[in-house]
């Protein structure tokens, strides 16, 4: 161990002076790789190889050893997988545990960046930024897409990552909020464009049926309003829900989100909804099963949503007569806005793979799998004439035969139970026209209409030692909890608005302050030392 | 005798309640798993079946995965419930012993245990170390003794009657003999209260399993379950939206609840019978 | 010499006995506490098993200098108090109960019903305790209230309490029937030539009957009083109510999900440990004094 820390340490004075190291240092990993792997070009060891995988098992569609996708994948790459199935309910457990005993799985999918910070300063898993010379189809993306400074936001304090992110071509926004149509079409409404829309449109609900709460929301656990915040967190500035950070970038500096002004908006905003009777204040502690029961009961009209949610839950649920659509992404106070992240999780290398004789084979082959055209194609549609087959034009569709999100009701197999494609662990992120390819014709009018909304900036990287990071957790968890407890009490009316100099003191109290300032050093130390 | 017919009364009324209480819950959760979804997210099942549908049975039954975990269920449940009798047997007959000399220290070893433990990666690394992953050994070894079980089953032969034993010894047992002529039989019930407490525990165990096995085909049935039931909690630790968290029926989850817990209750009924009746009695008299 | 050889000579076998349970500790339980020394030294995940460099008591004050810590250690020890005070005794009772039905059929009828929630997972309590508590739910309809009874903290332990109760006190009556069981008959009899009613009998035989498994049950649940169900809080508890509902395993998850701070939470559970420790030695030597049975 103690030996790769060396060579990693050496490597990384290599990179810094700006040289490509692999030339020289890979001679020994070169076993099964091509000898030219370029852009375009199909990846297929030159013997076969087995690596092995954590594998993320969803219930929905079970690992099954007979799917076409691991012979296929097989028979195109000369490579065999072979996965740790690990309980997708559990994931995440599991694979903080192997890696931190030091036993794991050369590949480790579905990490949702900052989770690789605290594996970094132990070596235990590979600085993939300095390997990139190997991954020809990863790097032609990330400067094809402009995505530079979004995978600036991974690195870490040595000014490397160790993460590859899933690589999206666009902003790609699937939650929004869905709204049950027939109503809108009795009162004669248009679909809300705003939240100050919403806010009427809500009204008029209530009016026509006083009885129940017109907006009652899902995705309470574990973090209460986790689509509701972090929409209209972003409609107002700010960061809430899924996409709350302690810190937000405000263009010159990271300010303590909980103490902003556009936060306080938005909890003022909240508050009235929940104050006229408009949105119901379980909305933050419900199950999903709870929240699906109103909106069968038709007490519910609002309520959140993405597109297989729409399709899957919600519709079926509904009966005489009642339709609900998704309505285009609301826009705040701060405009016409979306979030800027063009990143989804992605694969963490473990860095004992780096003494293994056949790491560039494996670089080349995650390269090839997630990051080119084909393999992503490959991945996400299965194999042409089997599950899907191209029309003139080029367009994909399933095979009669084959079903997949609801594309194909009549079809007997299914693409992922049966077949073992479009699964999380292997298909995700790819090019606009690919994400679309699978989407209904009004899941793909909603992204037209994302795609006319202007991405925040990007936040500055703004990486911790690992001392400090140490320090901060301390402070980070207590924080965040706060806010959110105290947020909830402010839109539920458990506490006056007028109490927010109180709070915002009590925060203060609580390290927020030391905890930004610590943050925006670490921003400045960063952005010196990579002039 | 009217105090008594009160008494009765009152006690009846006390274990009706009990009964409904208890039942009520289980009884709605068979009736969803022949409910349809729309049905059980409309709130309208209680405990009888709505819209009566066996197709989630028919589901959850054909997939093979399920009777393999469930088989291997079966096999670590047997197995894990002889090692942890025998061994628990064993040492708690040995620590009721209370003129041996070191008991304080051999009891003092288990306790321990109880409050001080080794967390997460140690364990992973031992085990995995032994080469245990990926077998039943790892299922069934690292809690064959549960400390809470050895004591109550030392208490237990510590209450039995020493003339029982000097009497072993008069007729020339050693204390093996004692041990399986003598004393075992005088304590079917509480070795039937171990076998349930063990037996159950191992059925429903899914942590062990999900830490050391990694092979779809080895887990528990456990395994299997809590990944439909607890899917949806899975966003907990990404922080983030993930369109790829599970979203299960709900009657795929009553079914499966309902096919894991029936073959536990229909085995109870057997353990059952040796603390229903006083077994002590005639071992005593006669 | 002789003095120590003619144990070992006469218990041998005995001895014997205890060597695979011995085993069994060392190997799987005093192994991997070597571990633990990691509250002492800078884990980082993926390094050594053991740490990297001593750090020394640094985790320790980090716990003892941090409000959230003294926040979470008090709402455990509540709720470990609430739940052993009244988990405790009613298992007793049910036994004692179900001991006086004389049909024997319907006395097993009920206890296997009592059973049934202890086979239940955790997130189907919770799931049902949710549904039964929303504020259009059984409870409110009920109590023709609306309140929110998850997102109150007041609410929260009472929540807890009733659903361990419900969950626990059924499987809890089996030790104490099996050690019913055991109670002779002729004892009884004495009793009823003495002109001892059914109360007096319970009083003077059956409670004496099963005192060693009482004492036996609740010494042990002193001593494991802080381990609150992880799980369960987890399911039940929201933001709004982590004034009463946050316990100290709740709280290292939440810290450690984000940080894989193992250490802090090593230091934390050696501190716990010392704790059940102290109860348990308590609880039994108060309890050798008093009532003369003990664990050991």
């Amino acid at each position: 161990m103690k030996r790769i820390a060396a060579s990693i340490v050496a490597l990384s004075l290599l990179t810094a002076c700006g040289s490509s190291p692999e030339s020289t240092d890979l001679e020994e990993n070169r076993a099964g790789a091509m000898e030219s792997y370029t852009i375009g070009a199909q990846f297929k060891a030159t013997a076969p190889i087995t690596f092995d995988m954590l594998y993320s098992d969803h219930p929905n569609y079970a690992i099954k050893n007979d799917w076409l996708f691991w012979q296929e994948l097989t028979k195109r790459t000369n490579i065999t997988i072979t996965p740790s199935v690990v309980p997708a309910s559990d994931y995440n457990q599991k694979r903080s545990l192997v890696v931190s005993a030091g036993d794991a799985p050369f590949i480790i999918p579905k990490v949702y960046p900052p989770q690789e910070t605290p594996f970094v300063a132990s070596g235990a898993v590979l600085p993939v930024s300095d390997y990139l010379d190997l991954m020809p189809h990863f790097k032609d993306k990330i400067e094809k897409w402009k995505l530079g400074a979004q995978i600036d936001t991974l690195r870490q304090e040595d000014g490397k990552f160790y993460v590859l992110p899933g690589l999206h071509e666009e902003v790609w926004q699937d939650y929004s909020l869905a709204v049950r149509t027939d109503v809108l079409q009795e009162l004669g409404l248009a679909a809300p464009r705003t939240w100050d829309e919403l806010h009427t449109t809500l009204k008029a609900m209530k009016a026509k049926y006083p009885d129940s709460y017109p907006f009652s929301d899902r995705f309470a656990i574990p973090d209460p309003g986790g689509n509701l915040l972090n929409m209209i967190a972003l409609a107002y500035g700010t960061t809430g829900g899924w996409g709350y950070h302690n810190e937000t970038w405000d263009g010159q500096n990271f300010v303590l989100t909980g103490a902003m002004p556009q936060y306080k908006a938005m909890l003022t905003f909240l508050h009235t909804l929940v104050a006229e009777g408009l949105l119901d204040p379980e909305s933050f502690t419900q199950t999903d099963d709870q929240a699906k029961a109103k909106l069968a009961a038709g007490k519910t009209l609002v309520i959140s949503t993405n597109a297989q949610n729409l399709v899957n839950d919600y519709r079926p649920l509904l009966k005489d007569g009642a339709t609900i659509a998704k309505i285009p992404f609301l826009a705040g106070p701060a405009g016409e806005v979306k979030g800027y992240t063009r990143l989804e999780s992605g694969i963490m290398i473990s860095a004992k793979a780096r003494e293994s004789k056949n790491f560039v084979a494996l670089m080349q082959f995650v390269d090839w799998l997630f990051y080119s055209d084909a393999g992503q194609e490959f991945a996400k549609w299965g194999v042409e004439g089997v599950t899907y087959s191209k029309d003139a034009t080029g367009t994909r569709i399933l095979n009669p035969d084959v079903d997949f999100v609801g594309l194909n009701p009549s079809g007997t197999k299914h693409l992922q139970k049966d077949f073992g494609f479009s699964g999380g662990n292997f298909a995700y992120g790819g090019t606009t026209e690919l994400l679309n390819s699978t989407f209904s014709t009004e899941e793909q009018a909603f992204q037209q209409g994302m795609s006319t909304k202007t991405s925040i900036p990007v936040p500055p990287p703004a990486p911790l030692t690992d001392e400090e990071r140490e320090q901060a957790t301390l402070w980070e968890t207590p924080l965040k909890d706060y806010v959110t407890q105290q947020s909830l009490r402010f839109i539920l009316g458990q506490r006056d608005l007028a109490e927010w100099d109180a709070y915002v003191a009590e925060l203060n109290a609580k390290n927020g302050p030391a905890y930004i300032e610590l943050v925006n050093k670490a921003r400045t130390r960063f952005a010196d030392k990579n002039k | 005798m009217v105090s008594r017919r009160i008494f009765h009364v009152v006690n009846g009324v006390i274990l009706t309640a009990v009964v409904v209480v208890t039942l009520y819950p289980f009884l709605n959760i068979v009736a969803r798993s022949f409910s349809t979804e729309e049905e059980i997210l409309a709130g309208r099942v209680n405990i009888v079946p709505r819209g009566f549908d066996l197709t989630t049975y028919r589901l959850v039954m054909s997939d093979d995965l399920f009777w393999t975990n469930y088989r291997n269920t079966v096999v670590y449940t047997v197995t894990a419930t002889i090692i942890s009798i025998v061994l628990t047997t064993c040492y708690a007959y040995v620590l009721s012993k209370k003129h041996l000399r070191g008991r304080g220290l051999l009891i003092g070893i288990a306790v321990f245990t109880m409050f001080f433990s080794g967390g997460l990666i140690p364990n992973y690394v031992l085990v995995s170390g032994l080469g245990l992953r990926n077998t039943i050994w790892a299922v069934v070894l690292p809690n064959a003794i549960n400390v809470f079980n050895l004591l109550v089953m030392k208490a237990f032969f510590e209450s039995l009657p020493a003339e029982l034993e000097e009497q072993a010894a008069v007729d020339g047992l050693g204390t093996y003999g004692t041990l399986l002529r003598i004393v075992l039989p005088l304590s079917k019930a509480v070795v039937a209260t171990m076998v349930l407490f063990y037996a159950v525990a191992y059925w429903n165990s899914w942590f062990t399993a999900f830490l050391y096995l990694d092979r779809a085909e080895l887990f528990p049935v456990t395994v299997y379950l809590r990944n439909l039931i607890a899917g949806a909690t899975d966003a907990t630790s990404t922080g983030s939206a993930d369109t790829d968290v599970a979203q299960v029926a709900a009657n795929i989850k009553a079914v499966t609840m309902v096919l894991t817990v029936v073959p536990i209750l229909t085995v109870y009924p057997f353990v059952q019978r040796y603390f229903v009746s006083g077994v002590m009695l005639g071992a005593v008299k006669g | 010499m002789t003095t120590t050889r003619r144990p070992w000579r006469r218990d041998w076998q005995l001895y014997s006995l205890a060597v695979l349970p011995l085993l069994f500790f060392l190997v799987f339980r005093y192994a991997p506490m070597l571990g633990n020394v990691i509250a002492f030294r800078r884990f980082r995940p993926g390094g050594s098993v053991f740490g990297e460099y001593w750090v020394g008591l640094r985790y320790v004050t980090m716990f003892l200098a941090d409000p959230g810590f003294w926040q979470v250690f008090t709402n455990t020890l509540i709720i470990g108090a609430l739940t052993l005070v009244i988990c405790f005794p009613l298992p007793i009772v049910l036994a004692l109960l179900l001991n006086e039905v004389r049909i024997r059929s319907l006395k097993r009828f009920v206890q296997s019903v009592s059973y049934l929630p202890h086979f239940l997972s955790v997130v189907i309590v919770a799931g049902m305790i949710g549904q039964l508590l929303s504020v259009d739910g059984v409870v409110n309809a009920l109590a023709g209230t609306e309140i929110p009874f998850l997102q109150r903290p007041e609410w929260f332990r009472t929540i807890y309490v009733s659903s361990e109760v419900w969950q626990t006190v059924g499987w809890g009556t089996i030790l104490y029937l099996a050690a019913l069981t055991t109670l002779d008959e002729e004892l009884y009899d004495a009793a009823k030539i003495d002109g001892a009613g059914r109360w007096r009998q319970t009083w003077h035989v059956t409670l004496p009957g099963i005192r060693p498994t009482m004492v036996t049950l609740l010494i042990l649940n002193i001593g494991t009083f802080m381990a609150v169900g992880f799980e369960k809080v987890l399911l039940l508890y929201n933001p709004l109510t982590y004034p009463t509902a946050d316990v100290i395993p709740t709280y290292l998850y939440r810290l450690g999900v984000v940080s894989g701070n193992f250490s802090y939470g090593a230091a934390i559970g050696l501190f716990e440990a010392l704790i059940g420790l102290i109860l348990v030695f308590s609880a039994n030597a108060i309890s050798r004094r008093t009532v003369g049975t003990s664990l050991w």
